[in-house]
């Protein structure tokens, strides 16, 4: 450690304990030195600091050493007494407060934990605690039982000016103005006397003051008296360089010139009469005293004997002297001159003396009780060992002691607690155990709140600069620090310490903390009146979610009564409230391609894209697109959206609260930049960017009329989410930018965002880069542009399946230019498609129905155009500026679902706009069809005659409310022709299918052009029953054309979307129309027209197709008496070849349902059969021939149920094989054997058949080789056993 | 009694703190709870001050304040936990135990795959689990 007395401790007990002379001085040489603006002892004090004399000094041992550095403390008289409580407490208030007006203002915050670190430590700790310290520790001079304080000389002034200075001096020194301290035996009264002559050389000659000065030596001595002149500068004007007194004069102001009268020679002679009064004087006297004391001392005191004898006393006198603050000593007594010893020794450096005095004087103060003054030498033992720098341990433990004995002391001895806790943690600062010191300071903290937030404060630095530093704890005792200051209304130090703390706690989790600091922070703030910052402090309060409900309303209702006072609408950048989702902002703007509605700009945008991918003119007038940009555009703005004037871009934005109470937002709204285009002069590369730079700074004047932007309302519960569409309108050609989005909370701030986007790298030309349209809000603004709205009147939103009606699309044109070239192209064209502009005022649904003489040429005009989507209106059609175009759209409900239907119309517009040629519209319709009727079709062929078919058809109202009129069945195509079976009356006598009901209907379906090929080749139409009313019969209404369109495009398009070819006719298809209608009255619509339901059904065919039919025939009951040989049955196959192959077949038998289960597992799972070795092994699969054996397979299980039963034997061959010609039929006889009675299933034989085709060339292509294997059907005989047998 | 427990996380984020006072003092246990890391910070740079092994996890009494005793806890992740009890005679086995046991209900509640690490436990077992066993502290000295 280096020299202990140029440590800061040390430094300070060589100002602070240093010999007091006590002053006194008539009012004449006051007035004489306050010319000068200073009062005697503040003309004195610079001169009374020695740092290099050199006087020899001999204290008690023989030894002489050589004192370097001696200061003097001058007191007046008056001031030589325990200073006034209430009055110090005062005075360090002030001082506080001063520090907190002068800090406060220059404060500045460190932001980071490391640069609060990287900053040097004097920077880092306040120098105003050093200055607070010795102002605390001055409060406690002149206590009584310590004698450091004690004048050792008293220094009498006297002016030339006053009357008979010699009895003045004698005056002086009355005992009645001495001090009490000094008159109550506290302190010796007898000390060294020095006379002091003031002479102002303003006054008069020197002459007088020389006579005068002889007549005190003559009374008071000749050493002791001495003689001073000075004002010797006549105009006042001397100006000192660094002013001496400055740091005596604290109050002074800046402008007053101190010292005005002194001139360098006065200075000089004032400098030496202190020195000499120090070095001749005041040293020697102390010397003296020292050894006198010392002597006393020893006689009393040292050696054995009187240690004894002390020892023995002082138990004597134990149990008479108990008062509470120990016995009273008056400097007499001997413990009182050990003491004065101690000091006197430790004044003058001489430590070991003065430490061996403390040590011997602190028993009997033990052995006495007198606490106070054992903790006072204890005390100064450890400020003794610390300046020997003997022994660490030492003076800690002794600084420990004395504190704690202080504290022990109570309120008493709390002023002497904090000044002994100063010490020791200076002590310990001294020698790096800052922590320690960090303890000393928080225990000093006592009731006095200000002090302790004084040493809080301290203590936080001491964590600060420990190593490592701890800056949790310094955090925590800023904030303690600041808590007390603000109990003491010190509301500008609590500020500044909490500002202090703010970098330890920023960017930590530990936000229940960082929110008390903020919050308080702007509190007080606000009661300073400044509310900008504590507005600031105060945003950083407000999005604090993990508070609980309350705080949080008191953190807002605080807010918001700041800003109220601030008495202006503040804006905040990056207002934590609403929180705002900057990732789910949308742009929603239309160039060339337009929406009809919201809805549609919310479908992706790869889905309209591959919708409008071949209406579009494509590659070559995009390439035009591009080169007509790249010419009139500068380059930079290539890469921007383009939008069009008087066309709103709109702007989703999600709100969020992250607070549990709710908010009010209003004027949301967005800020945008528009500058006007450079379009016009944009012909060199190298200025564009300055002139649109001008044209910036001149355009943004009139913003608000080239802008229209819309503002939102809302409010927002706790943790509600709410998306918000924002939009802007620009009105004039340029540049749009959105730059971000401006609201006002509880309409008192004014919370801005700044949509953050990459900007457009304009250094890299060259390349273009790839950029979504939402992520760069900066748009072109062109010329405003025609566009079409788009409305399709009474879509429904909810209808029910095969609802078919006719709706109309309107396209209006609001603008002063025509459109033409229109195109629509339709997602579904199941469920809508374009009609005829002749159909749009058509009477529906009459104009369905047939017509006698209707033509059937148009029909096929658009079906191609219809499959592909694709919709192109008449070439003449066109929309004229401001007015609309009706169209004929038919609707179909195809499928029941939930189905989007997107709508895209392409229109072109002349002559209006180079860059844009054409618009797209898109229109998108959710839709919502309900299942209502379930119709199903079941064909099968009638064994005998193949031309004929049993068709038979189940319907299922699934409807809960509706009831649907049945109305007629068609079939599709003109070869087939459909019949009853039997009256609908006798079915459905109410013609109607209410909810729930099903109905099952029986046709007769026959072949025509199989069966009329020979005859009559061209039926009239009227012949053609392709149509089977269901509905009443004696109605006379028409039947709905299935035909003619719409009904016949609806049917090719659900062909289509069921993946058939539109070409109706092939062998045993059959498509049907079911038609019903819905009568209204408790549906949406108001009309009293019936709504036409259709439903369609596609190649429907002969559940079997197999070229081979068979018909098992025999018995179905037999008796028999079993006890007689086992019954034979004798049946009868009859085998029919439909085919125009020869077909060879073979019939396998089972025995055991076992094996016949083993053999339709073979068959279901080993298809196609052909592989069963042994059969054809040509694998050409000719699927409409294979009708596999589903509908037989199904029914296996239950056959096999009846396992149980007794088993029977096919007798015969298990196996025969017959050839069969084309179209004919053969019979064999088969026979079973049964051995018990009961029901058998006669099913477990297959079927195996073998076409091979006639060798005939003109029918190569269709007939293939192919083979087949069928289950057989069941056939159920039950044998009885017969009883009448005897 | 334990009027608080905390998880503090290895760069000394709060990863999970409970009060167990009915007073409104979660601000000053938060402080407590943050003041304590220094001291943890400091046991574990001078390990010959932290115990007799060098794995040692339980760091022993932390600091006394005026009213509190605050214990610490390391566990080899660097998570630490922070007990503060207004026992003034806790039994260092108690402290042990109860910081055995936190540790296997800290150990099962990052275990939870939705948990994520560095984030706030806020899994409502744990918090069951933590107040059962606070509640059981001290119990088994009695037995």
């Amino acid at each position: 450690m280096a020299d202990p007395a140029s440590t800061p401790l040390g430094k300070m007990l060589l100002e602070e304990i240093t010999p007091v002379v006590m002053v006194l001085c008539t009012p004449y040489v006051e007035e004489s030195c306050l010319k000068n603006g200073l009062s005697l002892i503040q003309l004195l004090s610079p001169f009374c600091d020695f740092t290099n004399i050199d006087v020899p000094v001999r204290t008690a041992s023989d030894q002489p050493y050589r004192l370097r550095k001696f200061k003097l403390r001058l007191f007046y008289s008056s001031d030589i007494r325990q200073p006034n409580l209430e009055v110090a407490k005062e005075r360090l208030k002030k001082v506080i407060t001063h520090v907190g007006e002068k800090n406060f203002l220059e404060s500045s915050d460190p932001s980071q934990v490391n640069n609060l670190l990287s900053r040097p430590e004097s920077e880092m700790l306040p120098s105003w605690f050093q200055f607070f310290n010795k102002e605390l520790v001055r409060t406690l001079s002149f206590s009584d039982h310590e004698a450091f304080d004690h004048p050792v000389a008293c220094l009498l002034v006297v002016s030339s000016k006053d009357d008979e200075p010699v009895n003045r001096f004698v005056d002086l020194f009355n005992t009645n103005k001495l001090p009490s301290l000094l008159n109550d035996g506290a302190m010796d009264p007898k000390i060294m006397k020095h006379y002091l002559l003031l002479h102002d050389n303003q006054d008069g000659p020197f002459n007088k003051a020389t006579k005068l000065l002889a007549d005190m030596r003559n009374a008071f001595g000749q050493n002791d008296c001495q003689i001073i002149c000075f004002n010797s500068s006549q105009d006042g004007k001397i100006h000192h360089q660094d002013n001496p007194w400055a740091p005596f004069k604290s109050d002074a102001l800046p402008t007053e010139n101190l010292g005005g009268f002194l001139n360098l020679d006065d200075l000089n002679e004032i400098k030496d009469f202190m020195q000499e009064l120090s070095s001749k004087h005041i040293i020697p006297y102390m010397e003296q005293k020292i050894r006198v004391l010392n002597q006393q001392v020893s006689a009393t005191r040292k050696g054995f004997r009187n240690q004894i004898k002390n020892l023995w006393w002082r138990k004597g006198k134990e149990d008479t002297i108990d008062t509470p603050n120990g016995p009273v000593y008056t400097f007499n007594s001997i413990e009182s001159q050990i003491r004065i010893l101690g000091d006197y020794a430790f004044m003058l450096g001489d430590y070991e003396l003065a430490l061996s005095n403390y040590r011997l004087i602190s028993t009997d103060y033990k052995l006495d009780k007198a606490w106070k003054r054992y903790a006072g030498v204890q005390e100064m033992m450890g400020l003794t060992y610390f300046l020997l720098d003997q022994s660490r341990k030492d003076a800690e433990y002794c600084m420990e002691n004395a504190f704690n004995t202080y504290l022990k002391l109570g309120s008493a001895g709390r002023r002497n607690t904090t000044r002994c806790g100063l010490w020791w943690a200076e002590m310990l600062k001294t020698r790096d155990q800052l922590k320690e010191a960090a303890t000393v300071y928080f225990r000093i903290c006592g009731e006095d709140t200000l002090h302790s937030a004084v040493m809080l404060e301290q203590a936080s630095f001491c964590y600060l600069l420990s190593k490592p530093p701890m800056l949790h704890k310094y955090g925590f005792h800023l904030v303690l620090s600041g808590d007390h200051y603000k109990k003491c209304d010190q509301i500008k130090h609590a500020i500044r310490t909490y500002r202090s703390a703010i970098p330890v706690y920023k960017g930590t989790t530990w936000s229940l903390i960082k929110d008390h600091v903020h919050f308080h922070i702007g509190q007080w703030y606000a009661l300073l009146g400044m509310y900008d910052v504590a507005v600031t402090h105060m945003l950083e309060v407000l999005a604090s979610t993990h508070q609980s409900k309350t705080t949080q309303e008191l953190f807002l209702r605080d807010f918001l009564q700041i800003v109220q006072k601030t008495g202006k609408t503040f804006e905040v950048l990056k207002l934590q409230l609403p929180v705002i989702n900057i990732s789910s902002l949308k742009v929603i703007f239309e160039d060339q391609r337009t929406n009809a509605s919201a809805a549609a700009a919310r479908v992706k945008e790869s889905l309209w894209r591959s919708l409008e991918e071949d209406i579009i003119p494509s590659s070559t007038a995009r390439s035009n697109w591009l080169e007509l940009q790249s010419k009139i555009m500068p380059r930079k703005y290539k890469e921007s959206n383009i939008c069009v004037a008087g066309e709103a871009l709109k702007v989703d934005i999600e709100f969020k609260n992250p607070l549990q109470i709710p908010i009010s937002v209003s004027s949301v709204s967005l800020m945008c930049e528009l500058c006007a285009n450079p379009e016009e002069d944009a012909n060199s590369s190298n200025n564009e960017v300055q002139n649109n730079e001008d044209r910036t700074s001149t355009s943004s004047g009139d913003i608000n009329s080239c802008l229209i932007l819309s503002e939102v309302d809302f409010s927002l519960e706790g943790g509600e989410t709410t998306v918000v569409q924002l939009t802007v309108t620009p009105r004039i050609e340029g540049i749009l930018k959105i730059v971000g989005v401006k609201w006002k909370l509880s309409s008192a701030v004014v919370g801005l965002c700044n949509f953050e986007f990459n900007p457009v790298n304009r250094v890299v030309r060259g390349r273009r880069k790839q950029h979504s349209p939402s992520s760069d809000l900066k748009f072109l603004v062109i010329k405003s542009l025609p566009r079409l709205q788009g409305f399709i009147h009474s879509l429904p939103e909810k209808t029910y399946a095969g609802d078919l009606r006719p709706l109309v699309l309107e396209l209006s044109n609001q603008s002063k230019s025509p459109v033409k070239n229109l195109k629509m192209k339709i997602s579904n064209p199941r469920f809508l498609y374009a009609g005829n502009q002749k159909e749009l005022n058509a009477d529906f649904p009459a104009c369905l129905k047939k017509k006698m003489n209707v033509e059937k040429s148009g029909r096929h005009a658009n079906v191609n155009k219809t499959l592909q989507n694709l919709y192109h209106f008449p070439e003449d059609i066109s929309v004229q500026e401001e007015t609309s175009l009706s169209w004929p759209l038919w609707f179909h409900a195809a499928v029941p679902g939930n189905i989007p239907l997107y709508i895209t119309i392409y229109y072109e517009m002349e002559g209006v706009s180079s860059i844009m040629k054409y618009r797209t519209l898109r229109m998108h319709y959710n839709l919502q069809v309900l299942p209502s009727l379930d119709v199903s079709f079941q064909l099968s062929t009638r064994p005998s005659r193949s031309q004929e078919f049993l068709l038979r058809m189940d319907v299922v109202n699934k409807t809960s409310s509706e009831c649907f009129q049945v109305h007629q069945l068609s079939s599709v195509g003109q070869q087939w022709e459909i019949s009853l079976l039997q009256p609908v009356d006798s079915i459905l006598p109410s013609q109607s299918l209410f909810a729930g009901q099903s109905l099952s209907c029986f046709f007769m379906l026959k072949d025509r052009r199989r069966s009329s090929t020979s005859e009559d080749s061209i039926p009239s139409l009227s012949h053609i029953q392709s149509d089977v009313r269901l509905g009443p019969q004696d109605n006379s209404e028409a039947f709905f054309d299935v035909s003619s369109s719409p009904l016949a495009d609806f049917h090719d398009c659900e062909r289509s979307s069921r993946g058939m070819s539109s070409q109706v006719g092939c062998e045993y298809k059959v498509d049907f129309v079911f038609i019903t209608q819905l009568l209204k009255g408790n549906s949406d619509s108001s009309s009293n027209t019936p709504l036409v339901f259709s439903h369609h059904a596609c190649d429907c065919s002969p559940s079997s197709m197999s070229p081979i039919s068979w018909l098992v025939d025999g018995p179905r009951t037999i008796q028999h008496n079993f006890s007689a040989p086992p019954c034979e049955v004798n049946l009868k196959m009859t085998i029919t070849n439909s085919s125009d192959a020869i077909a060879s077949v073979h019939i396998n038998t089972f025995d055991s349902p076992s094996s016949n289960n083993q053999l339709i597992n073979d068959a279901t799972t080993s298809q196609p059969p052909e592989h069963q070795s042994g059969w054809s092994e040509i694998p050409i699969v000719n699927d409409t021939k294979i009708i596999t054996t589903e509908a037989l397979t199904t029914r296996v299980p239950k056959s096999l149920s009846l396992e149980s039963v007794p088993q029977f034997i096919w007798s015969g061959t298990s196996s025969t094989k017959l050839v069969l010609q084309p179209r004919s039929t053969a019979e064999i006889p088969l026979q079973i054997c049964v051995f018990t009675p009961g029901i058998y299933d006669l099913s477990n034989y297959i079927l195996n058949w073998n076409l091979t085709p006639v060798n005939d060339g003109e029918n190569q292509g269709e007939a293939n080789k192919s083979t087949g294997v069928c289950q057989g059907y069941p056939y159920y005989l039950s044998v009885l056993e017969s009883n009448f047998k005897d | 009694m334990i009027v608080c427990v905390a998880v503090v996380g290895h760069q000394n984020n709060p990863l999970y703190i409970q009060s167990f006072t009915d007073a409104d003092d979660a601000l000053k246990l938060h402080h407590i709870v943050h003041c304590s890391l220094d001291v943890v910070d400091e046991r574990v740079n001078n390990p010959k001050k932290s115990g007799p092994t060098l794995n040692e996890t339980f760091l022993g009494l932390l600091y006394p304040t005026e009213n509190y005793k605050v214990y610490g806890y390391l566990t080899n992740t660097k998570v630490k936990f922070i007990l503060v009890t207004t026992d003034l005679d806790v039994r260092d086995a108690d402290v042990r135990n109860f910081f055995r046991r936190f540790h296997a209900a800290y150990v099962d509640a990052v275990s939870n795959p939705f948990h994520v690490p560095g984030k706030k436990i806020t899994s409502r077992t744990f918090a069951d689990r933590v107040s059962t066993i606070v509640q059981s502290f001290g119990l088994s000295s009695a037995v």
